[in-house]
């Protein structure tokens, strides 16, 4: 009982872990741009961790580049707000997606490993519509 | 003061005028409602497809420089340069530089070819001109012997090529170490086949 105890606080343990891995970071910004992960709120700078689930916002003349483990790189122009909804970059296990959320602003995009390896892994959803992404590179603009 | 006076005569085709003015109006930033997305070249040089989905239709762009509505609402039509700077020259002008891959061979367990031991100070040269560089070094076998084997070669030899990297003078923001054993070929081949390609470490610098 005591060992079933321990491999379940072990495999709880691997999982937040997983969770809380950064996903990709902050190479390039100028103005004030923020990244929200759960409750907590930084403002952007080079070096500044993005997660699955982060929130990433630009304000007026403002702009963000940032570079994810796979390789996809993305910039984003002002008045942005991208969310990462989903990100799985296991590619051993089969286990490749990257969901994204452009709600407004504008964000240029190049293709990295995981849609590669998978193509249709990669989708990011507007207010408008939803885009599918296969090997490229893509302008995406979100206006009211 | 004409316009004054033609009020004080007819004030209801004041108010029909301005009927049509507010409807025009709505047609217009209606029609001119700026969510759209435009097809590049990728830097590889190659051009891939994106599809968008709206409430208005499907819609497909293969053509690089070729622009689409996000509703699905109109076919392809091409994006003008003065636009795409309007739009976009603040994310193009933020895009970081490009990621980097490098392939390091082994002879044998964790010694490294000649050739690849020598690519090392390139690799640090380029993390070093990098701001907030981060990397990934992942460890790869060929299909001799087991999973479990390889699993372990493989993590050792991506341990080695980091503590090598490091030893060199490597200065990075971060760095994970991965192991795929021999799950992820190079060269397909089938088990238990020597294959000098497919003993590696691929390092990623971001």
């Amino acid at each position: 009982m005591r060992w079933l105890v321990l491999m379940i606080a072990l495999f709880l343990t691997s999982v937040v872990w997983a969770a809380d891995e950064p996903i990709g970071y902050v190479k390039q910004v100028t103005g004030a741009a923020s990244v929200t992960t759960g409750d907590a709120k930084v403002a952007v700078e080079v070096g500044t961790s993005i997660f699955q689930g982060s929130v990433l916002r630009t304000g007026k003349k403002s702009s963000v580049g940032v570079t994810f483990k796979d390789e996809t790189v993305m910039s984003f122009g002002s008045d942005t707000e991208f969310r990462v909804d989903e990100y799985l970059y296991a590619p051993t296990q089969g286990k490749l997606k990257f969901a994204s959320k452009l709600a407004k602003g504008s964000l240029n995009y190049i293709s990295g490993v995981i849609e590669k390896l998978q193509p249709d892994a990669v989708t990011v959803t507007t207010p408008k519509g939803t885009i599918g992404v296969r090997g490229t590179q893509f302008l995406l603009i979100v206006e009211d | 003061m004409p316009s004054v006076v033609r009020r004080l005569k007819n004030p209801g085709s004041l108010r029909i005028r301005s009927f049509v003015i507010l409807v025009a109006t709505l047609i217009f930033t209606g029609c001119a409602s700026n969510s759209y997305v435009v097809l590049l070249k990728s830097p590889d040089g190659t051009t891939g497809k994106v599809t968008v989905s709206g409430k208005s239709g499907e819609q497909v762009l293969t053509v690089a420089g070729q622009r689409v509505p996000l509703d699905g609402s109109e076919s392809a039509k091409p994006e003008s340069e003065k636009e795409m700077k309007a739009d976009f020259g603040e994310a193009i002008a933020a895009l970081p530089k490009l990621p980097v891959r490098y392939l390091l061979y082994f002879t044998d367990g964790v010694a490294l070819t000649k050739a690849s031991e020598a690519l090392f100070p390139a690799i640090i040269a380029e993390a070093d001109s990098r701001p907030a560089v981060d990397l990934s070094v992942i460890g790869h076998t060929d299909t001799v012997k087991s999973d479990e084997y390889n699993d372990q070669l493989a993590l050792k030899r991506a341990t080695r090529v980091a503590e090598l990297l490091k030893e060199k003078g490597l200065k990075y923001h971060a760095m994970t170490i991965e192991w795929h054993g021999k799950r992820n070929l190079l060269i397909q081949t089938p088990d238990n086949t020597y294959e000098p390609k497919n003993r590696r470490v691929e390092v990623s610098v971001r």
